[in-house]
């Protein structure tokens, strides 16, 4: 039986939610690597919000079984080790920062003056040490989302878990996420990072996973989900019918607007491809990979049946 | 627990709630006393002005309408604070990062019935401390058992917090103050009509009562404290014809009832706990 600490950051298998007649989540099975980054992207309504709340026992399971930090989801002392910025986030607007933070360290037990470090460590880290002690109802709701991110790093976590920590932040604020969810992972904090917005996801996760009517559609690293990366396109001039024929071994071959399109060839024949050409008396302008975004691959799953 | 009390009660002090309240009640009570003051003009058939004692007879008639105002006041601070420090919490999303602590639902269901508790007590001694100190002031007349009647009101205020709680852990806001203000507005009628019960020789309608009680103890509550304001003389005169309504009450329900009104507390908030805990937030 593993330990605790051997354990993954979390691990689901077959998690269903249905409301009534509705299902908000069916046969959710992930693993997360403890110490890693890792994306749950989906469209709005996909299950995304429901599933991380499933995981911190805010939402019971119909069906299925997960385990945080080794333990059961909801339970009390795996609880003390997770840091949760929620998707609507709200703190007491007649509070300050730092007393909201305050209030969130005694839940936690903490006390003495390493609740106070804490408290000072996670306002510097959010950006937010220069307004602590202003009252939360004069924040945008950029800052507040700041703070909410001060709330979640409280108390050191292992586990964070972060739903769409960027909604509401300007780019200056994105950039800042980024190099905070870095530290993290440097410091060895697992990230549980709930978002749609698949460039922050692309920049940051380990891993992925794309959920789709409450169902994971693909998971993997990065590399993974985008697949085998296939077709070149190319610049080069030649006289009469030689480009054509030099490329012909290469499979099907389109031209739009004076490009060549090899879209079937993979990558590794670049050097191949060049040396035809060369040898078919081609002036050769750009030779260039054609690369799937994780946005097109996200689009193409999600609008597939 | 504590942590959650505490907060609820600094909540009620920074947001200025109690400050409010406080405010309210000071004009309620200089209303009342302005009131009162005006007895001392009332003039008999004969032109005599009403003796000492006449003033204090008028004024015990009078006290437990004061007294009802203040139940009323007390009741719906108790529904509204429920309500808001339970449902619109869930609702803004205010509690969801607290409830990912590690702590239990119970905790923050009870942390806040204390919390809040605790501010109706203070607000129901200090409210009604005010007012009768007013009323003798103004009157001279001092009801027999001021601080039982206090007890009894702040006690009621306790009850219609649990219920709210009870009904919060599962409704949203709205939905949550009119099942806790209907409860209360029936119990309230039920309690008028059970009244009749004793005049009429009528077993039926003391049943009910007795059942309406036992189902939400508030008017048992407001009845404890009417007979604690009412002088003995005033028993003694009108007891023997009857006098049934909300404002006069000729024996109080019995100490069982105040017993199982302790007991109902626990249960409601206990039930409001178990409901709490098992619902998706």
């Amino acid at each position: 039986m593993p330990t605790a600490s051997a354990s993954p950051a979390i691990g689901a298998v077959a998690l269903a939610k249905r409301y009534g007649t509705v299902t908000a989540l069916s046969d959710l099975t992930l693993r997360v690597e403890r110490g890693s980054i890792f994306g749950f992207l989906g469209a709005n309504g996909a299950g995304k919000t429901t599933a991380v709340k499933m995981l911190l026992g805010l939402v019971r399971p119909t069906s299925g079984t997960a385990q945080v930090l080794g333990a059961p989801v909801g339970d009390r002392e795996a609880r003390r080790s997770i840091g949760y910025l929620p998707e609507l986030f709200r703190y007491p607007e007649w509070l300050s920062a730092r007393e909201v933070l305050a209030f969130h360290a005694s839940l936690l037990g903490a006390s003495g003056t390493q609740r106070a470090r804490d408290i000072d460590r996670a306002l510097a880290a959010v950006g937010l040490s220069p307004r602590a002690d202003d009252r939360v109802a004069t924040y945008s709701k950029g800052m507040q989302q700041r703070l909410g991110l001060g709330v979640a790093l409280l108390g050191n976590p292992t586990l964070v878990v972060l739903d769409e920590p960027t909604s509401a932040l300007d780019p200056l604020g994105r950039y800042d996420v980024r190099a905070l969810l870095a530290g993290l992972r440097e410091r060895g904090t697992t990230v549980f990072l709930n978002s749609h917005l698949l460039t922050e996801v692309e920049l940051v996760c380990d891993r992925i996973a794309i959920v789709k009517s409450g169902r994971v559609i693909a998971s993997g690293t990065r590399e993974d989900i985008l697949g085998e990366q296939r077709g070149l396109r190319i610049r080069a001039q030649a006289d009469g019918a030689s480009l054509h024929a030099a490329l012909a071994p290469f499979g099907h071959l389109t031209e739009h607007s004076g490009v060549l399109v090899l879209p079937d060839v993979a990558h590794e024949r670049t050097p191949e491809i060049v040396a035809a050409l060369v040898a078919a008396r081609a002036r050769v302008y750009a030779v260039e990979p054609i690369v799937q975004t994780l946005e097109e691959r996200f689009i193409d799953l999600a609008s597939s049946p | 627990m504590i942590t959650i009390a505490w907060m609820t009660v600094r909540e009620m002090v920074r947001r200025r709630f109690a400050i409010a309240a406080l405010l309210g009640t000071l004009v309620l009570v200089a209303l009342t006393g302005w009131g009162l003051q005006h007895i001392h003009t009332i003039h008999k058939q004969h032109g005599h002005a009403l003796s000492p004692l006449e003033i204090r007879a008028v004024t015990a008639a009078l006290v437990p309408l004061i007294a009802y105002l203040f139940s009323f006041i007390l009741a719906f601070a108790a529904i509204v604070l429920g309500a808001t420090m339970l449902s619109a919490e869930i609702e803004s999303g205010v509690l969801l990062p607290v409830l990912a602590r590690p702590i239990s639902r119970g905790a923050v269901v009870v942390g806040k019935a204390l919390g809040l508790s605790a501010l109706l007590c203070a607000y129901a001694a200090i409210s009604g401390g005010l007012e009768f100190a007013v009323i003798d002031a103004v009157t001279g007349y001092q009801p027999p058992h001021p601080v039982a009647a206090i007890a009894a009101l702040a006690a009621l205020a306790i009850v219609m917090l649990c219920l709210t709680l009870a009904v919060a852990s599962r409704l949203q806001t709205v939905a949550t103050s009119i099942v806790a203000v209907a409860g209360f507005g029936v119990s309230w009628i039920v309690g008028i009509v059970a009244s009749f019960g004793p005049v009429y020789h009528n077993e039926t309608l003391l049943r009910i009562g007795v059942v309406s009680q036992l189902l939400l103890p508030s008017d048992a509550l407001w009845r404890v404290a009417v007979y604690q304001l009412q002088p003995a003389v005033l028993v003694a005169t009108f007891g023997l014809s009857g006098w049934p309504g909300p404002f006069f009450v000729l024996s109080p329900p019995p100490p069982a009832m105040l017993a199982w009104s302790a007991v109902w507390v626990v249960a409601v908030t206990a039930i409001a706990v178990r409901s709490f805990a098992a619902r998706d937030v």
